[in-house]
């Protein structure tokens, strides 16, 4: 018998690794939740070409993006869009995925099925 | 247009180029061809003769008052024009003229670009990049002076030189390649003339002329600013070789003027080939036996890892999939082909920013001279070349990616407007084509080419309306560049992805960014052409 690994094996590490990753998101949740102005504006500073750690990192903004929508207040992602609007045009693309139009844009796109334990987020 | 008097001539239009007059330029260059016959193949002589003293910088870093380095742009001129000549047979009679006049339309905005970037000389990098007419208007608020016409002559910073005969021909092809690693512009340069003077010795000048520009390549542009080349040191060289066949040697001195001083120009970056020249001669002790085509080309599954690794990977992922492939076997040419198709998933996948394409495509066309010199040439270091193409595509790719997207520009998926593209007849396919290119609709004119692509095999018509549309733009001899770069790969692709090319090309002509708005160009040929559609 050929030592190749089954379809049910390969979906059972799938499914470990989606177990970790709920997991990981509720903490995620939870700190993004818990953070405050300042935490927040961090984070997303992190992103700037000029402080990101490469385009690994940076790749993940529009991942945060929807967490931060789906997991904030409008007011809380009005003051934030405000902060970075404020610095001109090297955060424009920023302010723009922090604007409430874009906010109302992917509340309602970000599907959640009837079946599944979070929405359909992008992981990566 | 207003109405043109006087007799056309060489010195009007040599005059006109000179002063920065580009759409008088443009109209004399059409009625020399048009009122007297003169051959194109004169006038684009003409013109690049009437440049070639003024496309020099003494750099392309400029130091600042305050220490730092800002970069200088290299000349578009010329590229213009290779783009133009080859893209001429493509499209063939009428139509084929319409790149050249935008080769022309360009090249007075293109000069004495080391006065432009500091607002002190009109043409394009001053009117457009460096907004100078905002900082420094003139008399009148209405009129861009960095327009043109020119209030002072263009500055020469590199004069001509006699040829350097004398000596084996190894020996001065030897040191003109050390001279311009060293930046000797003048050596290199005096002997370039010379050994141009020879027939016996063209082909591997040429070799040689185009290994050195491929070899001088940033490692990255990540957060560099102007120290790199964007592989604009193997654009020029490879504008040359193409160039000069078509004028002829013998006629081709202010071409090789042009080109060949700013070969050995700073900066010279040779990090990349030495890093690539390391990991080759410990792993590919072999490597100037490698094949081009060697009867085992990529897999599907080889194609999808390579995509995977150009697109999602990092530099030293590149490195070992390039690696693993001539490892097992594969040729130069199978890997070359498979870099080009496997990068067009980022042109038609990723890709929003109409200002994004610009550093992408400059590695897809620094692939295509790397491409075309394993066609061509037997040189033993050519499988360092496609890991040079490989790295400078992942390079520019995670130079974007370094920036957070950007939701203002999102695109509409092209599969939204596919079954609108599946409703229209294939005979009305291509005009509507062209309409969307020219409104720079990427997702309709994608899902048009997709329903073609599957709808039948012609492909020439297809690429030639793609072409023909894109060439309506003007101000930008990067257009006519990337067209003749993708007709010629798709040509010569062997791998079953071969129509991806077709899918990249048509979204780079229909989204990437504009430099001017309007057609003024196209009207200047068209009234002197007349051409059917």
């Amino acid at each position: 018998m050929e030592d190749t690994i089954t379809l049910a094996e390969t979906w059972r590490i799938r499914n470990a690794a989606a177990a970790t990753l709920l997991l990981t998101e509720d903490q995620m949740r939870r700190a993004v939740g818990a953070a405050g102005m300042e935490e927040l504006v961090g984070l997303i500073e992190t992103f700037a070409p000029g402080r990101s750690v490469g385009p690994e990192w940076t790749r993940t903004f529009e991942v945060l993006i929807e967490r931060l929508w789906s997991w904030r207040d409008d007011a809380t992602m009005t003051a934030l869009a405000d902060i970075f609007r404020a610095r001109g045009m090297p955060w424009a693309g920023v302010a723009n995925a922090l604007a409430p139009e874009q906010g109302e844009h992917l509340r309602t796109t970000l599907r959640h099925p009837a079946w599944a334990r979070l929405p359909a987020f992008a992981v990566a | 247009m207003g109405l043109v008097q006087g007799l056309a001539s060489v010195d009007r239009l040599r005059e006109e180029i000179r002063d920065v007059r580009y759409r008088e330029a443009t109209t004399t260059f059409c009625r020399l061809m048009t009122e007297q016959s003169r051959s194109m193949r004169d006038m684009i002589q003409a013109a690049i003769a009437s440049a070639a003293p003024f496309v020099q910088v003494p750099s392309h870093l400029m130091r600042l008052p305050n220490g730092e380095l800002r970069g200088v742009n290299y000349d578009h001129t010329i590229l213009g024009w290779r783009g133009a000549i080859s893209l001429m047979g493509e499209l063939g009679g009428t139509r084929g003229i319409l790149p050249n006049v935008q080769a022309m339309w360009y090249v007075p905005q293109g000069l004495n670009v080391w006065e432009q970037v500091v607002c002190e000389f009109p043409g394009h990098y001053a009117r457009d990049g460096e907004q100078c007419g905002r900082r420094f208007p003139g008399a009148d608020e209405h009129v861009n002076r960095f327009d043109g016409p020119a209030w002072n002559p263009p500055k020469i910073y590199f004069e001509d030189h006699a040829a350097i005969e004398g000596g084996s021909a190894d020996d001065r092809l030897a040191r003109m390649q050390w001279a311009i690693a060293e930046g000797d512009k003048a050596e290199a340069y005096g002997l370039f003339l010379g050994l141009a003077n020879d027939p016996a010795q063209r082909h591997r000048l040429k070799d040689a002329i185009l290994f050195a520009g491929i070899t001088d390549l940033q490692d990255t542009i990540i957060n560099r600013g102007g120290y790199q080349n964007i592989g604009h040191k193997a654009l020029r060289a490879r504008a040359l070789v193409d160039i000069a066949d078509y004028l002829g040697w013998e006629n081709a001195h202010d071409l090789i003027y042009t080109v060949v001083p700013d070969l050995g120009c700073s900066p010279r970056l040779y990090g990349l080939w030495t890093e690539i020249s390391t990991i080759c001669r410990m792993e590919l002790p072999d490597q100037a036996a490698i094949p081009k085509r060697s009867g085992k080309p990529l897999t599907e599954r080889e194609l999808d890892i390579l995509t995977d690794a150009l697109l999602w990977g990092g530099p030293f992922d590149v490195n070992a999939v390039v690696m693993g492939f001539f490892r097992r076997g594969a040729g130069l040419l199978d890997v070359g082909d498979a870099v080009i198709v496997c990068f067009q998933r980022y042109l038609i996948d990723v890709l929003e920013h109409p200002n994004a394409f610009l550093h992408p495509t400059h590695a897809l066309d620094y692939m295509n001279v790397v491409q075309s010199w394993i066609r061509d040439y037997g040189n033993p270091h050519q499988v360092k070349a496609v890991f040079m193409g490989a790295r400078f595509m992942n390079d520019t790719i995670r130079s974007n990616a370094n920036f957070p997207r950007d939701p203002a520009v999102a695109l509409e998926p092209r599969q939204a407007y596919r079954a609108w593209a599946d409703s229209v007849p294939l005979d009305r396919m291509l005009a509507l084509l062209k309409t969307h290119v020219l409104a720079q609709d990427a997702p309709r004119s994608c899902a048009l080419v997709d329903s073609w692509l599957d709808r039948t095999t012609e492909r020439h018509d297809l690429l030639d309306a793609i072409t023909y549309a894109a060439c309506h733009w003007q101000n930008d001899p990067h257009v006519m560049r990337n067209c003749a770069s993708s007709l010629e790969e798709f040509r010569h692709n062997r791998t079953s992805r071969r129509d991806d090319i077709v899918r990249g090309f048509v979204k780079h002509q229909s989204r990437y960014v504009k430099r001017a708005p309007t057609h003024d160009c196209y009207q200047v040929y068209a009234e002197h052409f007349r051409p059917a559609a």
